[in-house]
C-alpha cells in the first residue's frame, strides 16, 4: 500500500478532533497564502489618528476595523492574515533546513560509527552547547536581520537536535538482528540508510519536526520582542505579538487575536504530528 | 539533585531587597539597566549616572532652572581666557571621615584627562590642559584654548577623594567607592541592584530617606507592575504610552520634564540618493512634527525647527523653514529626478520601533520607498559612524551632550571630520568653529544663528522634538525632574 | 570502560575548545565595545587611542592566541566594560541561574512526565486531548507574553507573588514557571512517544493478556524502556535552561546568566560572553556525558568500549 493511499484510509477512520485541527491547519496554510485577498486593508496603512481602536470600530468613512487597530492605527485583521505568511514562511523553510541536515548527519553517525561518529557527534555537542538564541542573537549582529537570515540562523542552530535523535534513534534500531541481516544480504550504506533506517527512525523525527516547527514560530517571537526579527512593516505574528504585550490593559485585542491564533496553529500541528506518528509508521516493528 | 540545589540556592537567596510597603524613610528605583561602574570617572551611562551621582559631590551642579551654581566649588572666576580660579569649599567630608580638599579637586581632573585612566569621558573634558591646587582651598585650571562650553562640562565632574584611589586602585575603587555625597554605598549585587545608605551628616543637610535601593529591571512593562504593585516607588525610562497607563491609576503619578535631548532625523549629504539637497529638503517637507507628538508622543515632546533643544545654549527662536508640506516635497522629488528613490533607514532596538515605522510612511507617502534595516546597537553605531556609504540614507538619533550648550550638539554632528558628519560646509565649520573658540556669548549665538541657517537650507540633519524624560513614581513622591536628565535623591522626598 | 571515559573527557575538551573558538570569531566579527564605551561626542582619534589600548587593532589570529594562552592559565580576563574580572561577574549570576533552572526543571519534568504517560495510557480516548491541549498550551504561546501575563494575573491582580526580582522563594515560582512550560511540553511529548512505542510491545500485550495490571506493567517494565529518549531530550535541555532564560530572565528581572548574556553580547563584552559560554558548555558536556553512561546502563545493547 503505498503511503498517499494508506494515508487517505486512515484519513477516513480519523476522529473528529483530528478532522477539526486539520481543517484548522489548512485554513492557517490558505490564510497564508491567499493574504492579499483576504485582508480588508493594506496591512503596512497608518492612520495615527486611528491608534488603539477596540474591534469593531467604524470610523466617520464608514470603515470597519473587526478585530481593531495597532499603535498605529493599522487594522490588526489584515495584519494578523499577513502575519501568518511571515510566521508559517520562517517556521516551515527553518525546519526545513534544520530536518535534512540533522536526519541526514545524525543518521550517518549513528550507522557509520567509527570517526565519522565522532567527527559529527562532537560537532553536535559543540552547537548544542552554544544556546540557540545567543547564538541567533549573535549571527544578526554579524549578518544583519532579515527574512533570509533569520531561515539561516534557525536552520543552521536548530539541526544538531535532529541529530541527536536520529542518532540515538540509529543506533537502537541499527543493533536489531534484522539490520545486521539486510547488511548481510548486501544491502549498500544509502540504500541502507533509506529504506530500512530512515522508516524507522522517521516517527520520532517527525515529532521532534512538529514540536520544532512551533518553536520557530516562538524563536521568531522572541527575535522580535529583543527588536532583530521580521523587518517592518511586513507583519509576523511575532512582533504582532511583541509589540501588543505593551498594550496589554489598554488594547487587549492586540496580543488576544494573534495569540489566539499563533496558539491555534501550534496546537494542530503538534496534534497532527503526534497523529500522524501514531497512525501512518510504516514500521514493523521486531517482534521480540 | 536539582531540587535539593535549588533549596539550598534558594536559602542562600534571601536578599536585602526592597519591602514592598512604602517605607517612609526609604525608597526604590527600577532601573532598566545595572551600573557598569560605579567610579564616576569610569563610566557615561545613564544608569550608572542615576546612581553614582548621588554617592559623589561635583564641582559645580545645574539648580532647578538649569543654571550653574555651586557645590563642590563655592565659586570661581575667570582669571584669563584659558584659566579659571575655583574656591573649594571646606568642612566637606568624605565617607570614610577625611576631608575633601583642593588636592582631591585637581587630582580628580587630573585622573579624567589622564589618558592612561581610558575614561570614557575624556573627549568631553580633553581641552582641559592642567590643574594644580595652589593651597588648600583654591584650584586653578588652565584650558587648550578659550572654552566656553567648560563650566557646563564641569557640572558632570565628580570629586573622588585622592588617597583613597591611589591606595586601593581603580579597579577596587570601582567596587567600594568612596564619596562625599549624600549616600554612601552598602551594598552592589550585580545585574541585582545597588543599595545606598544615607549620610545623615551630609554638608547640604540630612538626606530624604534613610536608605535607597536601586533595582535592575530591564522590560518596561515589568517595571510599571512593580509601580502597580508596590515593589518600586519610582521607575525609570517609560514611554508616551506607558506614562498613559499609569495616569489611570490613582496611587501614582508621571514626573515628565523637557530635557536637552534633541531627538533627530540624520540625513545622510555624502552619499546615496540623498546627496542631492532637494532629496533632503523632500524629506524634511515631508515630515509631519505635529501629528507625530501628538499622535505618538502623546504630547510628550515639544516641536523644534533645529537640531538643539531650548534647553541648550545657541538654541536660536524662529529659525523656520522645512514646514510639513507634502505637496513641496512631491515637486522637489520630481523636480531631482528621484521620484521612488530607495531610502535606507538605519535603526535598532534603542530608537522607537513605532516613530521609525511612522516615519516610513510619511517619507513613502511623498514618493520615496523607505527601507528599514533595524541591527543591534552596537552594529547601528559602528555603521553609523563609519564609512558614508555604509551609514545609511537617514537614521533617528536622541543626542544629549550633559551639557546644555550647542557645541556639544551641532559641533559633533554636523562638523566635517567628526565621526558622527556626513556633511562637509566650510563655512559651517567655520562658524562652529568661532563659536567654540570665544566666550562672548553674544558673538557666540551670532555664530551659531548663522551656523543653524546653513543648516535649515542644506538640510544634513532634522529636528524633530525636544524629548522629555519620564518617570512614573508613587503618588506620594514630590520631586521635579530637570532638563539634564540628573536623579538626585536629595532632591526628592515622601510627602503624604 | 575506564578507556572509554577518558576518551569521553577528550572528547569534552575538544568540544568545549571548538565552542569557544567559534564563539570567539563570531564575537570579533560582530565588532568591538569601542564605539559604546566612549561618549556620544568622542573624536576619531580618541576612538582610535581606545581600540589601541584596549588591544583591538591586533591582528584576529593574535587576539585568539592571548584569548588562549589566558584559557590554558585559567584566567579569563577583566572585562573592559565593566572593568571586573569577567569570572566575578559570572560567578555572581551562577546561583541564580542554577536555581532557576532547578526549579524549571522541576515544573517540567514534574508536570510533563506524568502527563506524556497519562496521554499515552488513554491514547484515543477523550480525555487525552485536554491534557493534550494543556501541555501544547506550554509551547504556544512565546514567554515574553505568558511572562507578562502572569506579571499581571498573580502579581499585579491577585497580589500573590512578587512582580520581579529575587526576594525569596516566592520570586522564583513565576519566572521558573514560564521557563519549564516550554520544556515540558518537549518532555510530555517524548514520554508519551517513547510509552506508546512500549505499550505496542509483545512482552507487554503479553503481559497484559496474562493479566497483568496496567499500572505494575506501566511502572514495573514500560518506563525503563521508555527512559533512553527522555534522557535524551533531558540532557538536551540542559542548554535551554541555563542561558535559554534570556527572555524569561529579562521580563521577571531575574539576574541570571541569560540576561547578563544578552547584555554582555549588547554591550560586546566580549570576555563575559566567553565566560557565560565556558561555563555553559562545561556544563553541557558533564550533563551529555551523564546521559551517555545512563544509557548503557539502561540499555546494555549499546556499545560503550567502542567509540
Amino acid at each position: 500500500m503505498s503511503l498517499a493511499a494508506n494515508l487517505r484510509t486512515r484519513l477516513a477512520r480519523a476522529p473528529a478532533s483530528i478532522i477539526i485541527m486539520a481543517s484548522l491547519l489548512g485554513a492557517f496554510v490558505l490564510m497564508a497564502l491567499f493574504a492579499p485577498l483576504l485582508a480588508p486593508f493594506d496591512p503596512a496603512r497608518q492612520s495615527l489618528i486611528q491608534r488603539l481602536r477596540p474591534p469593531g470600530h467604524t470610523t466617520a468613512q464608514g470603515l470597519t476595523y473587526l478585530m481593531g487597530t495597532d499603535d498605529l492605527g493599522r487594522d490588526l485583521l489584515s495584519r494578523v492574515i499577513h502575519g501568518a505568511r511571515a510566521s508559517m514562511l520562517v517556521a516551515v523553510a527553518s525546519v526545513s533546513v534544520s530536518l535534512l541536515i540533522g536526519s541526514a548527519l545524525g543518521m550517518l553517525a549513528g550507522w557509520r560509527r567509527g570517526w565519522i561518529e565522532v567527527a559529527i557527534m562532537r560537532f553536535v555537542d559543540i552547537m548544542l552547547s552554544i544556546p540557540a538564541i545567543l547564538l541567533a542573537v549573535l549571527a544578526v549582529a554579524v549578518v544583519g536581520p532579515g527574512f533570509q537570515t533569520l531561515i539561516l540562523v534557525l536552520g543552521l542552530t536548530r539541526w544538531p537536535r535532529y541529530a541527536r535523535v536520529a542518532y540515538a534513534q540509529t543506533l537502537q534500531v541499527a543493533t536489531l538482528p534484522y539490520m545486521r541481516a539486510a547488511e548481510l544480504a548486501g544491502a549498500g550504506g544509502p540504500r541502507l540508510l533509506l529504506r530500512h533506517i530512515l522508516p524507522n527512525i522517521a516517527g520520532p523525527l517527525l515529532v521532534v519536526a512538529t514540536a520544532e516547527f512551533g518553536l520557530m514560530i516562538l524563536f521568531e517571537a522572541s527575535l522580535s520582542f529583543l527588536g532583530l526579527g521580521i523587518q517592518p512593516p511586513t507583519p509576523s505574528w511575532g512582533t504582532i505579538l511583541s509589540a501588543g504585550r505593551q498594550y496589554l490593559e489598554r488594547a487587549w485585542w492586540l496580543t488576544a487575536f494573534p495569540g489566539a491564533c499563533l496558539f491555534l496553529l501550534v496546537l494542530s500541528v503538534n496534534v497532527l504530528g503526534d497523529w500522524l506518528r501514531d497512525h501512518l509508521d510504516p514500521r514493523s516493528r521486531p517482534r521480540g | 539533585m536539582f531540587k535539593r540545589l535549588a533549596a539550598i540556592v534558594m536559602a542562600l537567596m534571601v536578599v536585602t531587597a526592597a519591602a514592598a510597603q512604602p517605607y517612609r524613610d526609604s525608597i526604590t528605583i527600577d532601573l532598566p539597566n545595572d551600573a557598569a561602574t560605579l567610579d564616576p570617572h569610569l563610566q557615561w551611562d545613564t544608569d550608572s549616572y542615576a546612581i553614582y551621582r548621588n554617592i559623589f559631590d561635583n564641582l559645580v551642579t545645574r539648580d532647578v532652572s538649569g543654571k550653574i551654581v555651586p557645590q563642590i566649588a563655592e565659586s570661581w572666576r575667570q582669571v584669563d581666557d584659558t584659566t579659571l580660579s575655583f574656591k573649594i569649599r571646606s568642612g566637606v567630608r568624605f565617607h570614610d571621615g577625611s576631608p575633601l580638599t583642593s588636592e582631591d579637586v585637581a587630582y580628580s581632573i587630573r585622573r579624567i584627562i589622564d589618558p592612561a585612566l581610558r575614561s570614557p569621558q575624556l573627549s568631553q573634558f580633553d581641552q582641559i590642559a592642567s590643574a594644580e591646587a595652589t593651597d588648600a582651598t583654591t584650584v586653578v585650571m588652565k584650558t587648550k584654548a578659550p572654552y566656553p562650553a567648560l563650566m557646563a562640562q564641569l557640572v558632570k565632574l565628580s570629586i573622588v577623594p585622592k588617597a583613597v584611589v591611589e591606595r586601593i586602585g581603580a579597579q577596587a575603587f570601582n567596587l567600594q567607592p568612596v564619596g562625599s555625597g549624600p549616600y554612601k554605598l552598602r551594598a552592589w549585587q550585580r545585574g541585582v541592584g545597588v543599595t545606598l545608605d544615607a549620610v545623615p551628616d551630609y554638608w547640604r543637610g540630612r538626606p530624604p530617606f534613610d536608605t535607597a535601593s536601586f533595582r535592575v529591571v530591564p522590560d518596561v512593562a515589568t517595571r510599571i507592575a512593580d509601580l502597580q504593585t508596590g515593589r518600586a516607588d519610582i521607575v525609570r525610562q517609560l514611554g508616551p504610552d506607558e506614562a498613559v497607563r499609569i495616569k489611570s491609576d490613582a496611587k501614582l503619578q508621571v514626573l515628565a520634564a523637557p530635557t536637552e535631548r534633541i531627538g533627530y532625523m540624520f540625513i545622510n549629504a555624502v552619499s546615496g540618493p540623498t546627496q542631492d539637497v532637494r532629496v533632503r529638503r523632500a524629506i524634511a517637507h515631508a515630515i509631519d512634527r505635529k501629528t507625530l507628538i501628538e499622535a505618538l508622543l502623546q504630547g510628550y515632546g515639544k516641536e523644534v525647527d533645529v537640531v538643539l533643544t531650548p534647553a541648550n545654549f545657541g538654541y536660536i527662536e524662529g529659525i523656520g523653514g522645512n514646514a510639513f508640506d507634502p505637496a513641496r516635497a512631491k515637486a522637489l522629488l520630481r523636480e531631482a529626478n528621484a521620484v521612488n528613490a530607495q531610502l535606507s533607514f538605519l535603526t535598532s532596538p534603542a530608537y522607537d520601533r513605532r516613530l521609525v515605522e511612522a516615519l516610513q510612511q510619511m517619507l513613502q507617502e511623498v514618493g520615496f520607498k523607505v527601507d528599514i534595516q533595524t541591527m543591534d546597537h552596537p552594529t547601528f553605531l559602528r555603521r553609523r559612524q563609519g564609512r558614508p556609504d555604509e551609514a545609511g540614507s537617514i537614521s533617528l538619533g536622541r543626542w544629549s551632550c550633559a551639557c546644555q550648550d550647542a557645541d556639544g550638539v551641532i559641533f559633533p554632528l554636523f562638523r566635517s571630520g567628526s565621526i558622527w558628519a556626513k556633511y562637509a560646509n566650510a563655512d559651517f565649520d567655520k562658524q562652529v568653529d568661532a563659536a567654540r573658540a570665544t566666550l562672548d556669548e553674544a558673538m557666540r549665538l551670532t555664530h551659531y544663528r548663522r551656523a543653524f541657517e546653513i543648516l535649515r537650507d542644506e538640510v544634513p540633519g532634522l529636528g524633530l522634538y525636544q524629548d522629555f524624560a519620564i518617570y512614573g513614581a508613587r503618588r506620594e513622591i514630590r520631586w521635579q525632574p530637570t532638563a539634564n536628565e540628573a536623579f538626585f535623591l536629595f532632591d526628592m522626598r515622601w510627602q503624604p | 570502560m575506564l578507556r572509554y571515559l577518558l576518551s569521553r573527557l577528550l572528547q569534552a575538551a575538544l568540544t568545549t575548545f571548538g565552542v569557544m573558538t567559534i564563539v570567539f570569531f563570531v564575537m570579533r566579527l560582530s565588532g568591538d565595545p569601542v564605539l559604546l564605551l566612549v561618549p556620544e561626542g568622542a573624536t576619531r582619534e580618541h576612538i582610535e587611542t581606545v581600540r589601541r589600548e584596549l588591544g583591538f587593532v591586533q591582528p584576529i589570529w593574535r587576539q585568539y592566541l592571548t584569548f588562549l594562552g589566558g584559557l590554558l592559565n585559567l584566567e579569563l580576563g577583566v572585562s573592559v566594560v565593566q572593568r571586573v574580572p569577567a569570572w566575578d561577574i559570572l560567578a555572581s549570576r551562577i546561583p541564580y541561574t542554577l536555581a532557576l533552572a532547578g526549579a524549571a526543571l522541576l515544573v517540567a519534568v514534574g508536570f510533563g512526565i506524568p502527563a506524556g504517560i497519562a496521554m499515552a495510557i488513554w491514547r484515543g480516548r477523550w480525555f487525552e486531548r485536554p491534557i493534550a491541549a494543556l501541555v501544547v498550551t506550554g509551547q504556544s504561546m512565546p514567554t515574553f507574553l505568558s511572562g507578562i501575563l502572569m506579571i499581571m494575573l498573580f502579581a499585579v491582580t491577585l497580589r500573590w507573588l512578587p512582580s520581579s526580582g529575587v526576594d525569596g522563594p516566592a520570586s522564583v515560582v513565576m519566572p521558573a514557571i514560564a521557563l519549564g512550560m516550554l520544556s515540558m511540553s518537549t518532555f510530555a511529548r517524548m514520554a508519551r512517544i517513547a510509552v506508546v512505542d512500549e505499550l505496542s510491545k509483545d512482552y507487554v500485550r503479553a503481559g497484559l493478556a496474562r493479566g497483568l495490571p496496567l499500572g505494575k506493567v506501566v511502572t514495573r517494565h514500560v518506563l525503563r524502556n521508555a527512559a533512553i529518549p527522555v534522557v535524551t531530550i533531558a540532557a538536551l535541555e540542559t542548554g535551554n535552561l541555563l542561558a535559554g532564560a534570556i527572555i524569561v530572565e529579562t521580563v521577571f528581572a531575574w539576574p541570571g546568566i541569560g540576561q547578563l548574556a544578552i547584555q554582555a553580547i549588547q554591550s560586546r563584552d566580549f570576555l563575559v560572553v566567553q565566560a557565560i559560554v565556558l561555563f555553559v558548555s562545561l556544563v553541557y558536556v558533564a550533563v551529555n556525558l551523564a546521559a551517555d553512561l545512563l544509557y548503557a546502563g539502561i540499555d546494555p545493547r549499546i556499545r560503550l568500549g567502542k567509540p
